[in-house]
């Protein structure tokens, strides 16, 4: 509970957790394998990915922008690595997880410079460099793909089955430890607060002296870092790469963002809720193939989650704003 | 730290334009510490640029500014806020997201070792409202206070600071009565403890009531700076206006004839119970109370932009359906919305654009608009109500905020009504204009329109109405006539709820 408070998990992360809690157990009702080590292992792992993603961009969607470029990201980047280690074949996952974060990076430094000093729309901008590392992929792969026999058996026998205590996966850890420090950092240090204010009034933040072009610049970076990183996961759970890999699914994490109660109007949200709603939509996921429910209907519900948790959100914005009506009345009173 | 009456700040023929337009030609302005400072002129002076100037929003093209015997850095936000300038802005600018100790704090939270430590931040906050006579929770969220309690929000932030110099555009604007006294208590605080107040306000009363020191700008130029013992209303007003002014409030008396609007135990829970009242053809009511009290929000049920719980409204003795603005307009009502720069105007379209939005009918030439009606309808209202802009079609956020106001009033009076809601229809208008606007009113009245006018502004509102009505926390207290109505009367009711004899 203290550490709770200390990240200031506001109501909104809490309900988020029992939602999650109960749709993990309804799912264990249907196939009770879901609740056992494996299951939890199982769901940890394909979580992942979209997890470190959704942590990555909530500082950009904080700041009232998009990053859509990391799905592009994170294929190039494990398909550029795959290749690295196929090349080296004296490479382990050390190299894997430097050289990772440093393409992510240079993406991000590139949506950075366009979107803080330019100007130029997140949306807009970020759709073109979603386009153009993609079409990098396509290029530089020239139709080579990799398979787990070509990468350091230290990165996906070694840490990609790690698994502690039978059902934390090593990725899932780390995914963890980035919701740690990022909730802290973006709670308790100053950077953290300008992301929130800059969000929620974007020409006060100018007026009250904040830099606002440098902490943009900043988040662009962090978000490429982290579509990076998450590349190299790709890489350890799937252990296969063509240019293709992770396609059209940056919307997958703008949703899990979304449905954590990352506003994409800025300047609310925090990161456990961004890894909270990728859980959510994973264990329903798994809830809903443990059905037998199809692919089109899989992402039918997808859609209507995505809604649904856009709905509650505006309700509970418009009660909160009656309560704080209310409590302006009382205290003229 | 500068004794009581040393000169801190000296701007000396300052310059600003923006592309071909020139905001400020020459400016002098010679502020002293201990001081009230009141800048006073017409909407598009440029006293909004020389703030922003000093606030290192602008930079100025021209001129030398001193802050005592050193040079002013000009250039950022930030610069200007470690040289000690702080400054409450025109338009609200509180982040809304984020609590009233973060915003008190921003860019600036105190630390303990890396981190932020909030229960410090907190207990300053509190500590500084409670200074300031108003004791917010500091862990609350900005969204949803009051404009003045936004604004005590900012005087803590600049308090915080350890500013010399605060600047304060037209921070009495948007409040009532109470509200006003309670801003000046703290400006007389800050004076007391030789801080320099500069502040923007086209209410002259107050500007008299409170300031040492009054400089006078005309087109971007000052033309008069003198101590408020050296000077009087009639000199001012001629400085700013250049002409004398003759009549604040040219009521005439009307024939009042049938109701237009019959308003009958109007109810919506959070916001007002059981209001009824009517307006008849060539009357003026005026609804008078706090702000906050309900009044907008019962102009805005009338009008159809809210819904309400219970209750009727009838125009010209037919019911008018609740929750369709688009069947009031039809019906001729019009309103002016309180909060024009969210409900009044689209900012980036033209100030052309914006005046013809609600008269297409009259534009509308065999099924196309025809768009040399529309240049001489700007044109009209452009001389009628003196709005300053270079450019017909000039985007609408580029216009001072006094003429922002006037562009919402020429789209509104253009289309002519038989009802004309105005809500706060002088907030931020320079006299000669505000003069202006009550002869415009006045003279609807007397074509035989209704007007239902809700002002903060009790002269105004003493000035203009032919009833008045006050409300006090969403209820009906009072009626007045012309004839009964005082200022003390009007301010016991709203305050108490009584109406005293
Ligand atoms: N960013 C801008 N771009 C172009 N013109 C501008 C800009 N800001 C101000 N102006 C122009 O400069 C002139 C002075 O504006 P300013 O806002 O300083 O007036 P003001 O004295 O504060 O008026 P008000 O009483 O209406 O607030 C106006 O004519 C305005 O149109
Ligand atoms: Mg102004």
């Amino acid at each position: 509970m203290n550490l709770l408070n200390k990240l200031k998990l506001s109501s909104r992360e809490a309900s988020l957790g029992i939602i999650l809690l109960i749709s993990i157990g309804v799912t264990g009702l249907i196939n009770p394998r879901f609740l056992t080590g494996d299951g939890t292992r199982d769901l940890l792992t394909s979580t992942s990915v979209v997890a470190l993603l959704a942590i990555g961009i909530t500082p950009v969607v904080v700041m009232r922008h998009i990053d859509l470029s990391i799905a592009s990201t994170v294929g190039l980047t494990a398909w550029l690595i795959a290749d690295m280690c196929a090349k080296n074949p004296d490479f382990t996952w050390v190299q894997c997880f430097v050289v990772g974060p440093i393409i992510g990076t240079l993406v991000g430094v590139v949506n950075g410079v366009l979107v803080a000093w330019l100007r130029l729309p997140a949306l807009v901008v970020t759709l073109g460099t979603l386009y153009i590392v993609r079409g990098l992929a396509y290029v530089i792969s020239n139709s080579v793909d990799y398979n787990a026999q070509e990468m350091p058996p230290s990165l996906i026998e070694g840490l990609g089955q790690k698994v502690y205590f039978g059902l934390l996966p090593f990725t899932f850890l780390l995914v963890i430890i980035s919701m740690i420090v990022i909730a802290y950092f973006m709670k308790y240090a100053k950077s953290g607060r300008d992301a929130y204010a800059i969000g929620s009034n974007p020409p006060a933040a100018d007026l009250v002296g904040l830099k606002v072009t440098s902490r943009t610049f900043l988040a662009f970076v962090f978000s490429g870092a982290m579509a990076g990183l998450a590349g190299v996961f790709y890489l350890m759970r799937f252990a296969q790469v063509d240019s293709t890999a992770f396609y059209g699914q940056e919307l997958a994490v703008v949703a899990a963002c979304v449905i954590g109660g990352v506003s994409i109007f800025g300047g609310t949200g925090t990161v456990v809720g961004a890894v909270i709603g990728a859980l959510l939509v994973q264990t329903i996921q798994g809830g809903l193939a443990a059905l037998g429910v199809d692919a089109f209907w899989k992402s039918a519900i997808n859609g209507l989650l995505l809604i649904i948790a856009i709905y509650a959100d505006r309700v509970l914005a418009v009660r909160n704003e009656k309560q704080l009506l209310r409590q302006r009345i009382k205290e003229r009173i | 730290m500068a004794k009581k009456g040393d000169l801190i700040l000296e701007m000396n023929k300052v310059q600003k334009r923006f592309g071909g337009a020139v905001a400020l030609r020459g400016t002098d302005l010679k502020i002293r510490a201990g001081e009230i400072h009141a800048l006073l002129g017409e909407n598009g002076a440029g006293k909004s640029t020389m703030l922003k100037i000093l606030a290192g929003v602008h930079i100025n093209d021209g001129g030398t500014i001193k802050l005592g015997n050193k040079d002013f850095m000009t250039g950022s936000p930030q610069a200007s806020i470690e040289q000690g300038i702080a400054v409450i802005y025109q338009e609200p600018s509180l982040f809304l997201d984020l609590s009233l100790a973060e915003n008190v704090f921003i860019g600036r939270q105190p630390k303990k070792g890396k981190i932020i430590d909030w229960k410090f931040a907190q207990s300053e906050a509190a500590r500084l409202f409670k200074e300031l006579g108003v004791e917010l929770d500091p862990k609350r969220q900005a969204r949803g206070l009051s404009i003045a309690d936004q604004q005590v929000v900012e005087i803590a932030k600049a308090l915080s600071m350890n500013a010399n110099i605060i600047l304060m555009d037209e921070p009495t604007a948007a409040l009532s009565a109470s509200e006003v006294e309670r801003l000046m208590t703290v400006m007389k605080s800050l004076k007391a403890s030789n801080k320099a107040v500069i502040f923007v306000s086209h209410r002259l009363d107050e500007v008299f009531a409170i300031s040492d020191y009054i400089t006078v700008m005309r087109d971007g130029a000052t033309v008069s700076e003198a101590s408020v013992g050296d000077t009087n209303l009639q000199k001012v007003i001629k400085d700013m206006v250049g002409r004398e002014l003759t009549e604040m409030f040219p009521k005439t008396d009307n024939k009042i004839g049938s109701v237009v609007l019959e308003v009958n135990d109007l109810t919506n829970p959070a916001y007002f119970r059981n209001i009824s009242f009517n307006v008849k053809k060539g009357e003026i009511v005026a609804l008078a109370g706090l702000v906050g009290a309900g009044r907008s929000e019962v102009a805005r049920a009338i009008f159809g932009v809210d819904k309400y719980e219970s209750g009727l409204v009838k125009v010209n003795g037919v019911p008018l359906p609740a929750g369709s603005p688009v069947e009031a307009m039809a019906r001729k009502i019009a309103l002016v919305p309180e909060d024009r720069r969210q409900q009044g105007l689209f900012m980036i379209a033209g100030v052309n654009r914006n005046i013809s939005m609600e008269s297409f009918a009259q534009l509308i030439d065999r099924g196309l608009i025809n768009f040399k009606r529309e240049r001489a309808l700007t044109n009209t209202w452009r001389e009628k109500l003196s709005i300053k802009f270079n450019n017909q079609a000039d985007p609408v956020d580029r216009l001072s905020g006094g003429n922002q106001q006037k562009t919402v009033l020429a789209k509104w009076l253009a289309t002519d009504p038989d009802l004309f809601i105005v809500d706060e229809p002088t907030r931020g208008i320079d006299v000669a204009t505000k003069a202006e606007v009550h002869r415009l009113l006045n003279q609807a009245a007397s074509e035989g329109k209704a007007v239902l006018m809700i002002s903060s502004e009790l002269p105004e509102v003493l000035g203009m109405a032919d009833r008045i009505i006050v409300m006090r926390e969403g209820r009906q207290v009072a009626e007045f006539s012309r004839k009964e109505a005082t200022q003390e009367k009007i301010i016991a009711a709203a305050t108490t709820g009584v109406k005293s004899a």
